[in-house]
């Protein structure tokens, strides 16, 4: 009986510390667990214009790392998973920046000509 | 003078020719620009502009601020100062005649690292600068200017064009602006910005009574200091000014910034 209630202490012991160790560790994973957006903005022929579109997309909730290639039109960034806008907020920003929004994909890893820095 | 002008127009040609292949671009130095700021987008621009004639030399320092208040409508104040030093005559400092302008986007075609922009253009000028002692700082006259801007802009090349037509009052000529520009930069294309721009510009002015035509042939460099910063400079050389001999300009020097605040 007494061996039965050690084991029980023991197992209580481990649930609790699975909870306080890794809970929080779950949690932060998930708290960084990122979504790449690559974004297709025709007119983007002026890098001191492109400041503009910098500027919205940076009021985007958690976006982060904003990469502008303006010769291949195309503008690459990430947000918090959780926090993912939708296309079209997406496209509203790049649109109200004075550019026109094309395709918009959404991944788990970063693009290959990702410029994202850790 | 003449000489000098006609052998850096025939440099800054086979300079724009030869380059033809080179990346663009930022704004225009003389003439105007079809790309707005974008919604909210706002700056000031201000630009030292030495003028050099026969008989007198003028300073005028104008600042212009520009805000976006919807993706296509952008509106702005100019408020100029003036520094006029005649020959024999005491020379006067102030401010000049004020303007409010609105410029809307009526035509936009982009593509992948292209556009073609029409934007259509009203400035408002008020005769604010004094006039009552000479030499006047203002034109004593309330004028209007409509205008059409244009630029064809891709990573290759940019062509940009402005036609107005500014209406006077107080029996001063109304005149028709026209404008074109090419610009290049000498560095690789990218985002923030490093780079270094060139123009060519041609600036005209014709006056409607009594028939005459000014017309500035304008090289000018640009350096993209930052993601917010523009610095430029520009040397305007007659090319033809049928006005009398003592309204002459010999050049007008131009230095500048533009920066953009939020």
């Amino acid at each position: 009986m007494n061996t039965l209630k050690v084991n029980a202490y023991k197992f209580l012991i481990l649930i609790l510390f699975s909870l306080v160790f890794y809970i929080p560790l779950i949690a932060q994973q998930e708290n960084q667990s990122k979504t790449y957006i690559q974004i297709r903005v025709d007119g983007l022929s002026c890098p001191f214009c492109a400041y503009g579109l910098e500027k919205k997309l940076k009021k985007i909730d958690g976006v982060a790392n904003i990469h502008i290639a303006l010769e291949e039109g195309v503008v690459e960034m990430n947000v918090p998973t959780k926090k993912k806008p939708s296309e079209d907020d997406i496209n509203k920003v790049v649109t109200d920046a004075g550019f026109t929004p094309r395709e918009i994909k959404f991944s788990e890893t970063p693009f290959k000509a990702d410029n994202d820095n850790p | 003078m003449k000489q000098y002008t006609h052998y850096l127009l025939l440099t800054l040609c086979s300079i724009t020719l030869s380059s033809i292949h080179a990346r663009a671009q930022g704004p225009p130095i003389y003439t105007d620009t079809p790309i707005l700021l974008g919604l909210e987008g706002s700056g000031v621009r201000t630009f030292g502009k030495f003028v050099n004639k026969d008989k007198a030399n003028i300073y005028v320092q104008p600042f212009i601020f520009p805000y976006n208040i919807t993706p296509k409508v952008l509106v702005g104040v100019l408020v100029p100062f003036i520094n006029k030093n005649p020959e024999n005559l005491s020379s006067r400092f102030g401010l000049g005649d004020m303007a409010v302008f609105v410029k809307r986007t009526i035509f936009q075609k982009d593509g992948k690292a292209k556009t073609f922009r029409v934007v259509g253009k009203i400035k408002q000028s008020f005769p604010t600068g004094n006039t009552t002692e000479i030499p006047a700082l203002g034109s004593d006259s309330y004028q209007t200017l409509l205008g059409v801007v244009t630029g064809y802009i891709t990573t290759k090349i940019g062509l940009y064009s402005e036609l107005a037509y500014n209406v006077t009052s107080n029996g001063l000529s109304d005149n028709f602006v026209y404008n074109f520009a090419v610009g290049y930069p000498l560095l690789r294309q990218q985002y923030p910005a490093k780079q270094v721009n060139l123009y060519l510009e041609l600036n005209g002015n014709y006056l409607l009574d009594p028939d005459s035509n000014i017309l500035f042939i304008s090289p000018g460099i640009q350096w993209i200091a930052g993601r917010r910063v523009l610095i430029e400079s520009g040397l305007q050389l007659p090319l033809v000014e049928q006005v009398a001999d003592t309204q002459k300009t010999n050049y007008i020097l131009t230095l500048g910034a533009r920066v953009l605040l939020f």
